[in-house]
């Protein structure tokens, strides 16, 4: 069988290249140790994302879902309060702004004077 | 000090840091401080802040690493270059880096064979490198070298003129000597791809050397 004489060429030239065996120079190995010192020194990128909203900043400022329920029963407290306050409520309120002054929309003699109006 | 997956414990850090690496690297190329260790324990290590770690992968790994691009470029300045690159995406794969999954060296044969093929791939235009390594080996005579030279420079280019993963695969199998399924983990591709790649790869680059037969001597072979 004969051989390819390209093959041959091909064999001889693979053989000539594998027995290439260079050394690093000092200065190849001082740049790749300087590299290696560069990469380990080098400050870690913060890991910012760019895509969060106000509504998220909102609620990472105010201290996220548990914050938002606390201030949900402070507003509905604060609201009751206001409209059916307690006994110990008023009393406080009295001896520190004064006695209630009440207004009544509908006053007795309004009801008397529209009796009058209509009977006459 | 950290301490190895393969049991043992890494020297305490250099107090000179990275200054004194050189001079360390010189004097400790036969005495690895970690010849026990993988090359992925030694990566971990680095990431870990060991300086030691990364003296020693460079002794392990930087001579291959350069061999390979030479073999591919034939050109002592671009292998350099193509040798620094590797390594800095080496140290910069480091935090990331899980061991038992893959190994170091398989993946820097993949990254320098990548690297090379880009360089090979800007060299179709037309520029003719002409700065090829140097044999080692000073007793040839000078016009051996420079035959050799002129030789390694032709395959370097004739890489260049093939399809990239035929250059990769021929250059794996044929310049680094390694077996088809090595070859087969470094490309991520199966065997049968490999035996594939290589057979046409070998086919079309002795198509291309073969107009160059009497230019580099091969007339009377």
């Amino acid at each position: 069988m004969m051989t390819d004489p390209n093959n041959d060429m091909l064999d001889d030239l693979f053989a000539q290249a594998r027995a290439v065996a260079p050394q690093p120079s000092d200065a190849l190995v001082a740049r790749v140790l300087a590299d290696a010192g560069n990469v380990a020194r080098a400050e870690p990128v913060p890991n910012a994302d760019p895509q969060i909203g106000i509504f998220a900043r909102f609620m990472e400022l105010i201290g996220g879902w548990p914050a938002v329920g606390s201030l949900a029963a402070a507003t509905v407290a604060g609201i009751w309060v206001g409209v059916a306050p307690p006994v110990s409520v008023e009393d406080f309120t009295a001896s520190t702004f004064g006695e209630p002054v009440t207004i009544g929309i509908f006053a007795d003699d309004l009801d008397f004077e529209i009796g009058l109006l209509t009977d006459g | 000090m950290v301490a190895l997956a393969e049991g043992g414990l890494l020297p305490s850090a250099d107090c000179f840091g990275w200054v004194t690496g050189v001079a360390r690297y010189q004097m400790n190329m036969t005495s690895d401080s970690f010849a026990e260790a993988s090359d992925a324990a030694l990566l971990v290590a680095f990431a870990n802040g060991d300086n030691d770690a990364a003296r020693d992968l460079t002794a392990r790994l930087l001579p291959r690493v350069l061999a390979q691009a030479t073999r591919m470029l034939a050109n002592t300045s671009e292998a350099e270059d193509v040798a620094q690159d590797a390594m800095i995406r080496l140290w910069k794969i480091a935090p990331d880096w899980r061991q038992g999954e893959a190994q170091v060296s398989t993946w820097l044969y993949r990254v320098v064979a990548n690297l090379c093929t880009d360089r090979l791939r800007k060299r179709r235009g037309g520029v003719s490198l002409d700065q090829v390594a140097e044999p080692e080996d000073a007793t040839p005579s000078v016009a051996e070298q420079i035959q050799t030279r002129t030789r390694l420079q032709a395959l370097s280019d004739a890489l260049a003129q093939m399809p990239e993963r035929q250059a990769q695969a021929v250059s794996l199998r044929h310049l680094e000597g390694l077996s088809n399924p090595e070859i087969a983990q470094i490309m991520d591709i199966s065997v049968r791809s490999v035996e594939s790649l290589t057979a046409r790869g070998k086919r079309a680059l002795a198509d291309i050397m073969a107009g160059r037969k009497a230019e580099l001597g091969y007339d009377d072979d």
